[in-house]
């Protein structure tokens, strides 16, 4: 069905083409001199590698494994993220363990290698609602680039300290208890 | 001057001329390069947006982004120069002269600021002379030598766009010439005379003692046609159709790269100048200051170039405000709009100069 | 000075004259109209520079090019001119320029230019021409205006047949 689309009659003054033409001078100058007069923090542009935008609520940026207290990985290798990965990103080893002087030591497995390749990631979050235990979760950092592509492989060390800097931790590259496992504790 | 030119063993005239030379030219030519960072800090600013500002001296002194044109200089300099396998070579490399040229000269014939007497030697501050005979003719004939560069970038290309915008060029020059020289003809009859210098000196004192005694206040319509006009003339954008990004690619400089592309732009930048200083002296006073008597030379020098500097600005500033007309629009514009208005600017003027005798 | 200008008028008019390609051969009568320019300015008559500048380079080449451009046509025309044709142009053009030589020689100016002394020409400028054009030739301006009307109509009659 057609619509009628109606004309509209200009006035005289507007068929001048003049008028009309310092009106529409008049805006751009009047958004000349708001942006002119703005301060540079308060302009729309944000000007990215000095200024860096608040991610909002819920934004799903880089991983991280999370860790206790006393800085032993909460994951127990359960696969459960491996196997919810859409992607196929999530490549798992496990191992067995136990030191009952750590939090960590209630649990037998842990992963020997825990990767995730950011390249084949969609960063859907599908592991986070997987994980039982809480231990991965994707967080606000979106600036993921390198300069070939076996540094976007991302290791288990590497996904436990990706936001160290943003919430001033230390960073650990060391399980704090090796692994043994357990038939050699002696009883 | 006397002394430096009894150093260089010159007389003070010539010594004078080349000083005139470089003045000029070299700051017509700085001023257009400067331009290109105005026209894209103050787009930006239009639009919202903050622009080139991150272009700095040795990685440390930023001003404001204004080393940007340096960088894009050095940027084309180092680019590969590519010509087209089906151009016509020879043609192709004589186009940006052709339109930078024009470009350059068209500005020879502007008093740039009031003559001057120093050690019986008057000095003028314009390359050319006052009572040289060519006088306002000048700039219009080298404006219509313009749109050669145009044409000639278009046709040696070889390339379907660019013919497409040379022709547009073309077409357009001719039907806006005769508006704007019919619009300066009125100025002639105004001022008894077509030099520069008697129309600024035509153009002093007051208009019913509240008004500068300036052309556009005698004649808004001869303004409003030499306006328009000038931005068909420069190929600016409510009329840029040898250029038409979003229609024709690049039009008339599509196959250009590195320097001859630089040079084509640069003359562009160079003819709004020029423009914008025709525009400050044919209906703004050229060096005169309002309301001041007899400036002194360094006052009408400003006076001048603020006039000059915002008429610039004003062609950025409608560039940004105006889309594109269409082809046809443009023609009906110039034959039907501007020859008729300004015919109408030129009849009534005379009706009333024969009326005031 | 003059040599330059007359080089540039000559090897213009000669471009136009043997090449080839259209567009070329326009630019080259640009360039020879630009030499004629530069003679009148020698001349004394900066008016009839500027105005041969802004009518004949200005608007009536770009006009020219304008319409070669959307012809485009690339073919060449094909065939030799009979010899009949060329034999006849070469003593046309032989007898013109002994007429327009003759008629130089006999011009009263260059007889003064040959007494030592004789006052040279003030340099030309637009008042004397407008006084020219409407008080001493008013009546072959007023003709010429009517006839150039008279080509207009006409021009338009032909072009749109239902008005």
């Amino acid at each position: 069905m057609g619509v009628v689309v109606k004309k509209v009659e200009l006035s005289w003054l507007d068929r001048t083409y003049v008028w009309p033409v310092m009106k529409g001078m008049g805006i751009t100058f009047q958004h000349f001199l708001k942006q002119l007069f703005t301060p540079t923090a308060k302009r729309y542009t944000i000007q990215y590698p000095d200024m860096k935008k608040e991610m909002p609520e819920g934004y799903r940026g880089l991983h991280e494994l999370k860790r206790f207290e006393d800085g032993a990985i909460k994951c127990v290798a359960c696969f459960m993220c491996q196997e919810a990965c859409p992607a196929r990103c999530i490549s798992i080893e496990a191992e067995e363990f136990s030191d009952l002087n750590i939090t960590q030591g209630f649990e037998e497995k842990r992963p020997a290698k825990f990767s995730i390749d950011m390249l084949r990631c969609i960063y859907c979050g599908m592991c986070e609602e997987a994980c039982p235990k809480d231990a991965i979760w994707l967080r606000k950092d979106y600036e993921v680039a390198a300069y070939d592509r076996l540094s976007l492989l991302y290791g288990k060390w590497d996904l436990m300290n990706t936001y160290t800097a943003t919430d001033g931790k230390e960073r650990i590259a060391q399980d704090p208890t090796p692994s043994v496992p357990r038939r050699t504790i002696a009883l | 001057m006397d002394k430096l030119a009894s150093l260089l063993h010159t007389s003070p005239a010539i010594a004078w001329m080349v000083a005139k030379l470089v003045i000029v030219f070299a700051g017509v030519f700085s001023l257009a390069a400067v331009w290109t960072w105005v026209e894209r800090r103050g787009s930006a600013m239009i639009q919202d947006r903050i622009g080139p500002n991150r272009a700095a001296l040795f990685g440390k002194i930023k001003i404001i982004g204004l080393a940007q044109p340096l960088a894009d200089g050095i940027k084309f300099f180092f680019k590969e120069d590519l010509v087209p396998h089906d151009a016509n070579k020879g043609l192709f490399w004589l186009a940006p002269f052709l339109a930078l040229v024009p470009a350059l000269m068209g500005f020879a014939v502007i008093p740039f600021g009031r003559s001057f007497v120093s050690g019986g030697q008057e000095y003028h501050l314009a390359l050319l002379d006052p009572g040289n005979g060519m006088g306002l003719l000048y700039p219009l004939a080298i404006g219509g030598m313009a749109v050669y560069g145009v044409l000639v970038a278009a046709w040696s290309s070889n390339n379907k766009w660019s013919i497409l915008g040379g022709m547009r060029s073309s077409a357009a020059m001719v039907s806006y010439e005769i508006g704007m020289s019919l619009a300066v003809v009125a100025l002639f009859m105004r001022a008894g005379g077509y030099d520069p210098s008697e129309i600024i000196t035509a153009q002093g004192g007051t208009l019913w003692k509240v008004l500068p005694n300036w052309n556009i206040f005698h004649q808004p319509l001869g303004f409003i046609v030499f306006f328009t006009c000038m931005f068909a003339e420069t190929n600016r954008l409510p009329f840029d159709f040898a250029e038409g990004e979003s229609e024709i690619v690049a039009g008339f400089n599509t196959e250009y790269g590195s320097m001859k592309f630089s040079l084509l732009a640069l003359s562009e930048y160079c003819h709004l100048m020029t423009a914008s200083a025709l525009m400050a002296t044919l209906y703004f006073g050229g060096w005169q200051v309002p309301f001041v008597q007899d400036p002194s030379v360094m006052l009408s020098v400003l006076s001048f170039l603020v006039k000059m500097l915002f008429f610039a600005w004003v062609f950025v500033w409608i560039r940004w405000t105006l889309p594109r007309f269409r082809y046809d629009q443009l023609m009906h514009l110039g034959w039907k709009a501007m020859l008729p208005m300004s015919m109408v600017n030129l009849v009534f003027h005379a009706w009333r100069m024969s009326q005031g005798h | 000075m003059f040599i330059t200008f007359a080089l540039i008028t000559l090897l213009g008019a000669l471009g136009m004259l043997l090449q080839k390609n259209v567009v070329v051969a326009g630019l080259c009568m640009v360039a020879a109209f630009f030499g004629v320019a530069g003679l009148f300015v020698l001349l004394a008559n900066p008016v009839a520079a500027a105005l041969q500048i802004i009518v004949y380079t200005g608007a009536i080449m770009v006009l020219v090019l304008f319409v070669i451009m959307m012809l485009n046509s690339h073919e060449e025309e094909a065939g030799a001119a009979r010899p009949v044709q060329r034999w006849l142009s070469l003593a046309l053009i032989a007898v013109l320029a002994f007429a327009a030589v003759k008629l130089v020689l006999a011009s009263a100016g260059l007889n003064a230019l040959a007494v030592k002394g004789a006052e040279m020409p003030q340099a030309m400028t637009l008042q004397k021409v407008g006084t020219t054009l409407f008080a001493d030739h008013l009546l072959g301006f007023e003709v010429a205006g009517l006839v150039l009307l008279a080509a207009m109509i006409g021009a338009v009659a032909l072009t749109k047949r239902n008005l």
